[in-house]
C-alpha cells in the first residue's frame, strides 16, 4: 500500500462515474438510441424523449451520484475521526433523527415539500443530542462515547418512529415507510441544486480538514504531540460529516451501507492519507449509487425496489469480500 | 470457518425471507358462499373464511368491521341495528353516529365483545382469522366477507339481506346497481376506448391493476386500463413505464392530479401535456358499494363527455 495513490486510480474512478452516468441515462423502460439521448440532452427531439432524459433520468442519475458521493465521503471522514472501521453516518444517530423528522412531518400531513426540511431538522437535533450526551457522559467527545451516544439516540429515534407509525393513519404510514426505504425516484433539479451546493461546501470542508483527520486517526497522544486539538478537530469533523449525511437523507431518504462499505473498498488503492481516501470514496460512491439506482428501477420492472434495499443487498457481498481480505 | 459461518448466516436470512414471502401471499380467494335454507327458520351461510353461520333469528346488535358491509347494512335498512363500526366507516352520514370500535384489520376483540353483539361482520383478510376465531370462541357469530370485485358485491348483498331478514330490500339494492351498470355498459358498446392510467398514489407511484374493481369500472365506463393485464389490484410503477405505455388519459384524485400538473417529470406523459388529467371523486369510488352505479356513470361522463344524460 503506497502512501500516495497512483494517478491511474483517479482516471479509473472518473471513468467509472462517467460510464455509470451514461448507463443511467441510456437504460430505462422506453428505448432510446444514443443519438436520441444526445439530442434530448441538448433539447432537440420529441417532447417525450426530452422530458424522459432531462426530467426523469438525468435528475435521478445526478441525485444518485451526489448522494453516493456525499455518503461515502461522510463515512470515510467518520471512520478516520472515530478510529473505527465500522463507523458510518447512520450509526451515529443521524439517520434515526432524520427519519423521526420526516415521519413526524408526514404524520402532521404537512406539504410534501416540507419533508426534507423536517428530515434535516431531525438530523441536526440528533447530532446536537449525541454531542450533548457524549459531553455529559465523558466530559470530552471520546470517539467511543460518541459512538455509544449515537447508538442510544438511534434506538430512541426508532422507538419514536414506531409510535408515530402505529398512531398515524394508513396512508401516512405508507408514505413515511416508503420515504424511509430510500429512493431517488422523485429527483428534481431543485433537489440536485440544493444538494450540490450543500455537498460542495461540506465535502470541500472535509477535504480541507483531511490532514487533521489523518492525525486523529493516529490516536489522541499522537494528535496532542503534533499540536492538534483532538477534541475540537474531532467535533468539527463529526458535525460536518453528519450534516452531510443528513442532507442526503433529506434528499433521498435512508440509503444505508454506502457510507460504511465504500471507504473500505477504496482504502486499499487510495492509501492512508484521508484527503485521497475521502476524494476517492466520493467518486466511487457516486458511481456505485448510480448503478444501484439503475438496478433498483430495472430489476423488477415496472415496479421499483427501494434504493436502500439494493445498497444493503449489494453491500453485503462486497463487505464479505473485504472481510476475507483482512484475514 | 469464518467464510462458512458467513455464508450460513446468509443462507438462513435468505430462507427466512422466502418463508415470510410465501406465508404472506394471501391465498384467500373469495369462495362461493353457499346458502341453504332449512325447514325451520334457521338458515346457514358459509362465509369467505369457510366458517358456517347459523342464525335462528335476525341479529339485532350487529358490529360491522368492514366499511363495505356498514354501507350495505344502511342501504338495506338495517342501519339502526349497528352497535359498532370501524374508524373508516364514514358513509352514509348516519354511520358516523354508530360507535367507533377502531380497526377493520386485526380489530380490538375486547372492544367488540364489550358491545355485546349477536353478529360481527369482518373483512376476509388473513390477518383477521385470529379475531374471527376468538369471537366465535366467545360465542359471537361472525360473517367474513371479501368484497373486492363488483361480482363480490353482487353476491354479498343478498347474503346480508338474508342475514337481516329482508331479502326483498336487498334484491332492490343489488338490482338497481346492476341495472345502472348495465345501462352504462350498453351506452359504451362500440365506442372508441381511450387508454387510461389510474394513479392511486404518489411516493411511490401506485397504479391500479386489473385485479381491482376500479379497473372493472374503467372497463364498464368505456375505457381501457393500461395495466389491466396485470392481475394485481395495485402495485408501484416507475413514471417511465407509464410513459412507455402512453395512456390517452390519466385518472387521479384532486391532490394527485394537481401534483401531476406541477411536477416536471410527468410532462413526459402525452396525456399530461394535452391536459387530459381527469379528476375523479375519490369519495364516490372508494370501494365496491351501493354507489357503484353512480361511480360508473361519473367515470363514463369523464371518459366520454356527453354520452350519459
Amino acid at each position: 500500500m503506497s502512501a500516495t495513490p497512483r494517478p491511474t486510480l483517479w482516471l479509473v474512478l472518473l471513468g467509472a462515474v462517467l460510464v455509470a452516468a451514461l448507463a443511467g441515462l441510456a437504460i430505462g423502460p422506453v428505448r432510446l438510441t444514443p443519438l436520441e439521448i444526445w439530442d434530448a440532452l441538448a433539447g432537440r427531439g420529441t417532447v417525450t424523449a426530452v422530458a424522459i432524459v432531462r426530467d426523469i433520468r438525468a435528475p435521478r442519475v445526478a441525485l444518485a451520484a451526489l448522494v453516493g458521493a456525499a455518503l461515502a465521503m461522510s463515512g470515510a471522514a467518520l471512520q478516520g475521526t472515530m478510529r473505527n472501521a465500522l463507523a458510518e453516518p447512520y450509526l451515529l444517530g443521524v439517520s434515526g433523527g432524520a427519519a423521526v423528522g420526516a415521519v413526524i412531518t408526514v404524520a402532521l400531513h404537512a406539504a410534501f415539500v416540507l419533508v426534507p426540511i423536517g428530515a434535516f431538522a431531525g438530523a441536526v437535533a440528533a447530532v446536537v443530542l449525541v454531542l450533548a450526551i457524549a459531553r455529559a457522559g465523558a466530559g470530552r467527545p471520546d470517539p467511543r462515547v460518541l459512538l455509544m451516544a449515537g447508538v442510544v439516540v438511534g434506538a430512541f429515534a426508532n422507538a419514536v418512529i414506531m409510535i408515530a407509525l402505529a398512531s398515524a393513519p394508513a396512508d401516512s404510514a405508507r408514505n413515511a415507510l416508503w420515504w424511509m426505504m430510500g429512493s431517488v425516484a422523485g429527483a428534481t433539479w431543485t433537489h440536485v441544486g440544493w444538494l450540490t451546493a450543500y455537498g460542495a461546501l461540506s465535502g470541500g470542508a472535509l477535504l480541507v480538514l483531511a490532514p487533521e483527520i489523518d492525525v486523529l486517526a493516529l490516536g489522541e497522544e499522537a494528535a496532542a504531540a503534533l499540536g492538534v486539538d483532538a477534541d475540537r478537530a474531532g467535533r468539527r469533523a463529526y458535525v460536518i460529516a453528519s450534516l452531510l449525511a443528513a442532507a442526503t437523507v433529506a434528499a433521498a431518504g435512508l440509503v444505508g451501507f454506502v457510507g460504511l462499505v465504500v471507504p473500505h473498498l477504496v482504502r486499499a488503492r487510495a492509501g492512508h492519507r484521508h484527503r485521497a481516501v475521502i476524494a476517492a470514496a466520493g467518486l466511487a460512491g457516486a458511481a456505485l449509487l448510480i448503478v444501484a439506482d439503475l438496478v433498483a428501477r430495472t430489476l423488477r420492472a415496472p415496479s421499483e425496489l427501494p434504493l436502500g434495499a439494493v445498497t444493503a443487498l449489494a453491500g453485503v457481498p462486497f463487505f464479505l469480500v473485504q472481510l476475507r481480505r483482512l484475514r | 470457518m469464518h467464510r462458512r459461518s458467513a455464508f450460513l448466516d446468509l443462507a438462513v436470512v435468505a430462507a427466512l425471507v422466502l418463508l415470510v414471502g410465501a406465508c404472506d401471499a394471501d391465498r384467500e380467494r373469495a369462495r362461493v358462499v353457499a346458502e341453504t335454507t332449512a325447514a325451520t327458520s334457521t338458515y346457514t351461510i358459509r362465509d369467505d373464511f369457510g366458517d358456517t353461520l347459523a342464525l335462528r333469528t335476525p341479529p339485532q346488535r350487529i358490529v360491522s368491521l368492514n366499511p363495505a358491509t356498514t354501507e350495505l347494512f344502511f342501504a338495506i335498512g338495517a342501519g339502526d341495528r349497528l352497535v359498532g363500526r370501524t374508524h373508516f366507516d364514514r358513509y352514509p352520514v348516519e354511520a358516523q353516529k354508530v360507535p367507533d370500535l377502531g380497526n377493520a384489520i386485526q380489530p380490538n376483540v375486547e372492544a367488540v365483545l364489550g358491545t355485546q353483539p349477536d353478529l360481527v361482520t369482518l373483512y376476509a383478510s388473513a390477518s383477521n382469522r385470529d379475531a374471527a376465531a376468538r369471537l366465535r370462541a366467545a360465542g359471537v357469530p361472525t360473517l367474513t366477507l371479501r368484497i373486492d370485485h363488483i361480482a363480490d358485491f353482487q353476491r354479498a348483498v343478498p347474503v346480508l339481506g338474508r342475514v337481516v331478514g329482508d331479502t326483498v330490500r336487498a334484491k332492490v339494492v343489488v338490482d338497481s346497481v346492476t341495472r345502472t351498470l348495465d345501462r352504462v355498459r350498453a351506452a359504451m358498446r362500440g365506442v372508441h376506448r381511450p387508454t387510461a392510467f389510474w394513479k392511486a398514489w404518489d411516493s411511490p407511484v401506485i397504479a391500479i391493476g386489473g385485479g381491482s374493481f376500479l379497473s372493472e369500472l374503467v372497463d364498464i365506463a368505456g375505457g381501457r386500463n393500461i395495466y389491466g393485464d396485470d392481475p394485481r389490484p395495485s402495485f408501484d410503477v416507475t413514471i417511465e413505464d407509464v410513459v412507455r405505455r402512453d395512456p390517452d388519459v390519466v385518472l387521479a384524485g384532486p391532490e394527485s392530479g394537481a401534483r401531476m400538473r406541477a411536477e416536471p417529470a410527468w410532462r413526459a406523459l402525452r396525456a399530461v401535456r394535452e391536459g387530459r388529467v381527469l379528476i375523479i371523486d375519490t369519495m364516490l369510488v372508494g370501494r365496491p358499494g351501493v354507489r357503484l352505479g353512480e361511480a360508473a356513470v361519473s367515470l363514463a361522463r369523464l371518459l366520454h363527455p356527453g354520452s350519459i344524460p
